[in-house]
This record gives C-alpha cells, structure tokens and sequence, in this order.
C-alpha cells in the first residue's frame, strides 16, 4: 500500500514539477523555487531537531558552505554547474562528518550554540577570503564566462521534483528499521539507548543527511539569484525560517514543516503585496509562533491530525 | 548460598559511583547467576537504582569490574552491553508515545536481539501475548494507561532478549491485584536467565526471589537466601518505624 503511494507521489511531482516549469513566468518560477528551497531547509532541520532530537543553530553553515562550493566549483571549471549542483551537498556531507564529531561533545544547548558558532566562524573566514570577493561576494561565471540566460525553468524543475523525491526518501527511511531506531530516538533517546540503539552513530547519521540537503538548498537557491555573499549565505534567517516553519507546522512529522511553510509564504507574500514594507512580516510569524507553542506545544499538524483521529477513532482501531 | 564466582553470569566487584563527591554506590560486589532471582531492598537514597544504571550502562563505574558471562564489560557502552545481554525495565517506562505498542517491541527485537525479517514478527507476537498486550498492539503507546506502560516497558526490556533482566521498581505505583500479574509475569519469565529485581513494596518479591540484597547508603548490608536475610534484625532496624504488617 505505502508502494503504489510514493510511486504516485513520484509521478505526480513529475508531471507538476514539468508543467510548473512549462507554464510558468520567470517571476513566479523565482518565488516557486524559493518555496522549495525553504520546504527542503525546513525539512533538513526538522529531520535533525524534530526527529534526531538535535537542536542546531548553525545549519545556515551548510546552507552557505553549498553555495559558496558550487560558486567556487563552476566558476573555477569547465565543468557544468549542474554537475556541481549534484556533487556539491555530498562533498558538504563529508565536511559535516568532522564537524559533528567535534560539535557531538556539546550536549543540548552547549550543541545548540557550538552549531552557531561553527556557522558565524564560516561567515568571518568567507568575509576574508579575498579571491571569493570579500564581502563583496561573487558573481556565478560558470568556466569563467558570464551566465547569458538565467535557467529558472530547469532550476524550478530540479527543485521541485528533488523536494517530492526528498519527501519519497524519507518516507521510506522512516518505513525502514533505521527509521525505526530514529522514530524510537524523536520518542524518547534513553528508551531507544536501553533498546539496543546507538543514538550517537544515528545523531552522526541524521547531522550529515541535514547537511547535505541544507547544502543543495543553498545552491540551488545561488543558482537562482547569480551571485553570493557570506553576508547572506551564512546569515541567521535561514535558520530563522527552517526553525519558524517547522515549530509552527510540527516537529518530527513530515507534514508539518510542508505546512509551515505553506504558512510562512502566504503570509509574507499577502502581507508584501498589501504594502507592508520589508520584514514586517516577521512580526506577524513571530506572534503566530509564540501562539502556536502556547496553544499547541507539538504544531499545528499533529493538532488537525489528532482532532481528526477523536472524530474518526481510527488511532483505537 | 553464595554461589561460586565462576558459575556468575554477572559479576560487579567493587563497583562504585559518585555524584559530585557524593557516593551513590560504594564498592558493591554482586554476583547474579542463570536461573536466578535476586530482590533488592533499601530506604531511599539507597543507590538501588543508581546500581541498576551502572549494570545497564547508563552510568560508567568511578571504580570497581563488571563482568558478563567472564567478558569485561566495566566501560562498555549502553547499546552494546544490551545487545550482549543486559537488558532493563526503568522505574519511569521509556516508552515511545507516538509508536505503536507492537513497533515499541520491534525497536528492541532488531537493535537489542539483532533478529531479522519474519523473526522479528514472530518475537515481537510472543512477547505481546507474553506480556498480556496483545489486545493494544495497534495502540499507540500514549494512549495507554499506567498499568499497561508498566507491562510494556518490561516487555521492552524483555523484547531484546536478555540472559539478565533488571527491573527498577516495575510494581511501584501499581493496586494490589496488579501486582500480582507483574509477580506473575515475572516468575514466568525466570527460566535461563538471571533477575535482579528492585522494588520498594517487599510483598512483590517475596513470592518471587529466592535471595535477597539489602541496600542502605550505597552499600550492601545483607545478601542472602531471602527468608534469612528477611528475618536479620538489620533489616528490621534500617526500615524501623515502618511497621511490620506494612512488609508482610
């Protein structure tokens, strides 16, 4: 039963991600990207806090170092950006193995923090790297030569088809007696411990897999907008965002980031086009959040989901 | 009573643990063999349960050996002395809430008793039905009232399968009759392994455990067959003022 499903869900992002990227104007394509970027990200943090029970504030880190390494890559090679796009969030998953080793002595908020600092240190060190432009950032030259056409409608397909494929992946880790162990480890890490477990090698697993996907997130995005800076790519909001999303939506389901971020973009792009100037928005994220952990510590999905189950009493069966 | 060293399964020799310089456990030897039940008693602040951590792992040992089946296990991680064989109930269940009960049982059937495939199936069946939760496999573990998390977190701990089987206080909290099933359940479960039983409600152990250890300050004051040690006025002056038919 849970077979046919994903394939379905596999097929119908196909299609959807196909015809979005047929159909659609440069502009939209631009914020539909976004869109995706931000429900991978919300994904990747989720998969570390919600479900590993990691709390990071430094996944930006990832974020940045992924474009920050495709930049570096394409414009350096010969060698097609979107073959880097690919290589890239690996080669970012290989650097999250000795950092998480180092970062793993810190326990709870110490690991919180210690994630903080590793992305700030990042920011500083690629503020001064003079041949990545300072903190004038980058302009994306693949092979040295100027970009001529900017390829949102293959760039909307990747990522859009990669967020289903992502979502496909996890469902199918969860289903796994990895995703077990995980699932046991979101419940209760001492009871998965006393179970035969090895939460730190799990903790190593999931710190890695969220690097890679916050790290494909942030080339795909600096593929969309050209150009780099450590200002940006290594700046706090991105946390901020997959941290919002996915509390607002629900730790350690994989709807409730989705929903999150359904949240998060309709609330910025009607606020936007209302006139509100700038951030403004966030203070109404902000109020939603502080009301949702008031009202429902766990989210807003498992809040409809459980609603749903009392009527349906289908959790008794 | 006390058995020959060399016949131990578990043996714990001057195995002590301290808390910011206070001592939780003081040099403790313990040995627990096959098909042997042990209770263990002690006023609060005893460091019965802090002994039980150090057996499962959940604390390293500031000094002293720990050995499982002749193999030392003194810095042995948690998950890997529970693959070995050492397995507990915890006093509060760690259960998992938003599992079911029956997928509660195959995190400990895969990672604790390494089984595979069909096997997982069947073992996780048997210790439902053994555990009398075969009616609320599909619950989730949230759901369930007290009794019912009691019975589940020794099914956990029993779903690994263990050859030495701790349990912290699994009867605290629990009426009388329900009591009873976890005596029950317990005896059933005492052949080829070894228990070592802690509990705070004396009735529990007695119909179960053939020897009893008393606990006080972090050391063992008595270790002996159970009606013997049950009867030492030692016994009787560390749990003065609680009165006698309070133990019976």
């Amino acid at each position: 039963m849970d077979r046919p499903f994903n394939l379905s869900l596999l097929a119908v992002g196909f299609s959807a991600a196909l015809a979005g990227a047929l159909t659609f104007d440069p502009g939209m394509l631009f914020l539909l990207t976004e869109i995706m970027v931000v429900l991978l990200l919300a994904q990747m943090w989720n998969l570390l806090a919600g479900f590993g029970g990691l709390v990071s504030l430094g996944q930006q880190a990832f974020f940045g170092l992924g474009g920050y390494l495709l930049f570096i890559g394409a414009n350096g090679t010969q060698i097609p950006f979107w073959v880097w796009l690919g290589v890239t969030p690996l080669f970012v998953g290989l650097l999250a193995v000795p950092i998480g080793l180092v970062v793993f002595h810190l326990k709870n908020a110490y690991f919180a923090v210690g994630m903080w600092v590793v992305a700030e240190i990042l920011s500083a060190l690629f503020l001064r790297l003079d041949f990545l432009g300072g903190s004038a950032g980058i302009v994306l030259r693949p092979g040295g030569a100027s970009m001529t056409t900017n390829p949102e409608r293959l760039l909307f397909f990747i990522a859009a088809f990669g967020f289903v494929a992502t979502i496909v992946a996890l469902r199918m880790f969860l289903k796994s007696t990895i995703g077990l162990a995980l699932l046991g480890m979101r419940d209760n890490p001492d009871g998965a411990a006393a179970c035969g477990v090895d939460v730190r090698r799990m903790h190593l697993l999931v710190f890695v897999i969220s690097a890679i996907g916050c790290a494909a997130g942030g080339a795909l995005y600096y593929i969309t907008t050209l150009y780099i800076s450590a200002g940006d790519a290594f700046q706090m909001n991105w946390l901020i965002i997959m941290m919002f999303v996915s509390i607002i939506g629900g730790l350690g389901t994989l709807t409730g980031p989705i929903l999150g971020t359904l949240i998060f973009f309709a609330i910025r792009e009607a606020m936007t086009s209302a006139g509100f100037s700038g951030g403004t928005y966030w203070i109404v994220m902000g109020a939603l959040a502080v009301a949702v952990l008031l009202l429902a510590p766990r989210g807003l999905w498992p809040l409809i989901r459980n609603s749903f189950i009392r009527k349906t009493g289908k959790a008794t069966r | 009573m006390a058995r020959p060293s060399e016949n131990a399964l578990l043996q714990a020799t001057g195995i002590s643990k301290s808390f910011n310089g206070v001592p939780a456990v003081a040099s403790v030897d313990l040995d627990l063999g096959i098909g042997e039940s042990v209770g263990v008693i002690g006023p609060n602040g005893a460091g019965k349960s802090t002994l039980i951590g150090l057996l499962v792992g959940s604390h390293r040992a500031d000094a002293g050996t720990l050995t499982l089946d002749g193999r030392d296990v003194t810095s042995t991680a948690e998950h890997k002395r529970v693959r070995a064989g050492i397995a507990r109930a915890a006093q509060i269940p760690q259960t998992f809430g938003r599992l079911t009960v029956a997928d509660n049982l195959r995190l400990p059937a895969v990672f604790g008793a390494k089984l595979h495939g069909a096997d997982v199936r069947h073992w996780v069946d048997e210790v439902l039905e053994l555990c009398g939760l075969a009616a609320q496999a599909h619950v989730e573990a949230q759901h369930l009232g007290l009794l019912s998390r009691k019975r589940l977190e020794l099914a956990k701990a029993l779903a690994t399968r263990p050859s030495v089987l701790l349990l912290d206080e699994v009867a605290a909290g629990l009426t009388e009759p329900e009591i009873e099933q976890i005596m029950a359940l317990v005896r059933s479960l005492r052949e080829g392994r070894a228990i070592l039983w802690v509990e705070h409600i004396p009735f529990a152990l007695r119909g179960v455990c053939e020897r009893l250890v008393v606990m006080d300050k972090g050391a063992k004051i008595l270790d002996g067959p159970f009606e013997k040690v049950w009867a030492d006025p030692e016994l009787q002056a560390i749990y003065m003022g609680v009165p006698d038919d309070a133990l019976a």
